[in-house]
């Protein structure tokens, strides 16, 4: 049963919480965190699965931060598209630690990552069926519920589909999102590591997509395959590109102001480094708000 | 239909229908096997049988990366042998958790019975595997209480320890191998007690004890009883003369434990009789 769209729900989502870019906190860097002056970002992100369920130094850590920075969490593993729903435990667990971190709202990524009682850790992209609309549409209002903030879910990047589609992703992603009443988190590198995969035009693509319903946007850098150079792997392990930077700016000019996230998870460089490409992302996010509110500028 | 895609995609990832480098053939094998329509078979192939593998490649980097930062002195020492128990654990059971640091528990819950019965295993690489195991717990196990100061011990008390402490004994010098991981050295056959604890600034630590003092500890933190008892019962235990000397090494070790912040101070709750 669809819940009402209502793209209202997401604005309100989006105001609820930060605008600007923020960084992907990484123990690399944690320590520098905590100890330094405060750094101009708009927010941190986590991946709760890092810290549920255990004490130690990163918890602790993570808990004094939360006290001087706004905290969104984006989760991995709650295999979203999978026939079993996740463990009663883990979602209790999930639902105290994003409580803890005071997040907003909580993201996970729309595909399958378990099989039965395993657990890939991985993002395997789902069939793009109307039964996997449906699935995954209950799958995150029960979620929403257990979790009592709203979820948001992200476009994943894809190197093979094992279903023949019986729509185009967009229509997908744009059905799960009416469904389930639920915001997307838009990953522009995603959609530029699948664009090059699959052959298709990145631009196209993001416009095709409900932008209203866009709770934050993922920016990353990503990789041609060791083993085979045609191929583009999303791996958060360089630089982000400048292709990449222009479908940002195109996205925010659509999309308004919006949690901007640096995500970085391989080769991490040092945080004076991220935090200088914070600001290259700072001025094209600056620069798409302006084309935003250009769009939206009432005649005098 | 989601059920039989992600029974695929974990035979794809986990199982061995084909080899680390497997061909084109092989993987079509493989495809036939699984029971596709023709549709479904034609759709793979439009797409490149090759980017299925990379699946494969993802998952199995994935966890092979989570077990080589858990516990990297045993992958260093097993070599070859890891990648064939490594596949095997993968094959027969696979990883159930959520937390990509819990499947080197996993792991070693599935490897260790092997282990003991393989000659190829050396000893030690058992009790390494523990206590990389144990470091990892010790490592995330709940914090103590901020601000806590010790209460006055009393012989007719017990002892109150952190939770984020184990006493552990082993046949080998296991703490010797420990520092460097690349260490390729194989580590002293001796009886070894060890205390394994979590620091107040949250490092894991070691200390070394004599059998003596882990006899006393253990009394104290898994018998719950007085601090009496334990000095008492443990020395009979060891054939050990209970003296000055001992009283007085038994009180250093329970204020230096204090310093180190393993000592919490004098049990609440009531000892065994």
């Amino acid at each position: 049963m669809p819940r009402a769209p209502s793209a209202t729900t997401q604005s309100a989502t989006r105001r609820s919480g930060p605008t600007g870019v923020g960084l992907g906190l990484r123990w690399e860097f944690l320590e520098e965190v905590l100890e330094g002056p405060r750094i101009d970002v708009a927010f941190f992100e986590v991946s709760p699965e890092n810290y549920m369920r255990r004490g130690g130094y990163y918890p602790a850590a993570l808990e004094a931060l939360t006290e001087r920075y706004a905290f969104l969490t984006h989760g991995l593993t709650l295999s979203l598209g999978a026939v079993d729903p996740p463990a009663p435990s883990y979602l209790a667990e999930l639902e105290a630690e994003v409580r803890r971190l005071g997040s907003p709202w909580h993201s996970d990524h729309l595909c399958c990552s378990s099989s039965g009682s395993l657990m890939l850790h991985e993002l395997l992209p789902l069939q793009h069926s109307r039964e996997s609309v449906a699935r995954v549409a209950d799958r995150l209002r029960a979620t929403e519920d257990r979790l009592g903030v709203p979820m948001a879910v992200e476009n994943v990047s894809y190197y093979a589909h094992l279903g023949a589609p019986e729509m185009p992703e967009t229509e997908f992603i744009s059905r799960v999102l009416e469904q389930s009443d639920c915001g997307l988190l838009l990953d522009v590198n995603n959609v530029y590591v699948n664009a090059k995969n699959h052959g298709f035009d990145a631009r196209e693509f993001i416009l095709d997509l409900p932008l209203e319903r866009v709770v934050q946007v993922h920016v990353a850098g990503h990789s041609l395959a060791q083993w085979d150079t045609s191929l583009t792997i999303d791996t958060h392990g360089a630089p982000v590109c400048d292709p990449v930077y222009d479908l940002l700016e195109l996205a925010i000019a659509h999309i308004g102001p919006v949690a901007v996230l640096l995500e970085r998870d391989n080769d991490i460089p040092g945080l004076s480094e991220l935090l200088a490409e914070v600001r290259r992302l700072e001025a094209r996010y600056t620069a798409g708000v302006r084309r935003f509110e250009e769009r939206h500028a009432i005649p005098a | 239909m989601q059920s039989r895609l992600e029974r695929i995609w974990a035979d794809l990832t986990l199982g061995d229908g084909f080899g680390d480098e497997p061909t084109q053939a092989a993987v079509r094998a493989w495809l036939e096997r699984q029971g596709l329509e023709a549709s479904e078979a034609h759709f793979l192939e439009q797409q490149g049988i090759e980017r299925l593998l990379v699946y494969r490649r993802l998952v199995r980097g994935n966890l092979r990366e989570a077990l080589e930062l858990c516990m990297p002195r045993v992958v260093a020492r097993l070599g070859a042998m890891f990648d064939e128990y490594f596949a095997r654990f993968l094959r027969e059971r696979g990883p159930r958790t959520h937390y990509l640091r819990d499947v080197t528990p996993e792991f070693l819950e599935f490897c260790v019975p092997l282990w003991a019965i393989d000659a190829r295993v050396p000893a030690y690489v058992i009790e390494l595997a523990d206590h990389e195991a144990l470091q990892l717990t010790i490592a995330s196990m709940q914090a103590c209480p901020k601000g806590h100061i010790p209460a006055e011990l009393s012989l007719e008390a017990g002892v109150e320890f952190i939770d984020a402490s184990r006493i552990v004994h082993y046949e080998h010098a296991i703490h010797e191998v420990l520092d460097d991981a690349a260490n390729p050295s194989t580590p002293r056959r001796e009886s070894t007690w060890l205390l394994v604890y979590r620091s107040p600034e949250h490092e894991v630590r070691t200390l070394k004890l004599t059998p003596l003092a882990a006899a006393i500890l253990l009394r104290l933190s898994e018998l719950k009883e007085t601090l009496n008892q334990a000095v008492v019962t443990a020395c009979a235990e060891r054939r050990t003369p209970l003296g000055e000397e001992v009283l007085g090494e038994t009180a250093a070790l329970l204020a230096d434990l204090a310093d180190r912040g393993v000592l919490l101070g004098q049990a609440s709750t009531v000892p065994r009789e």
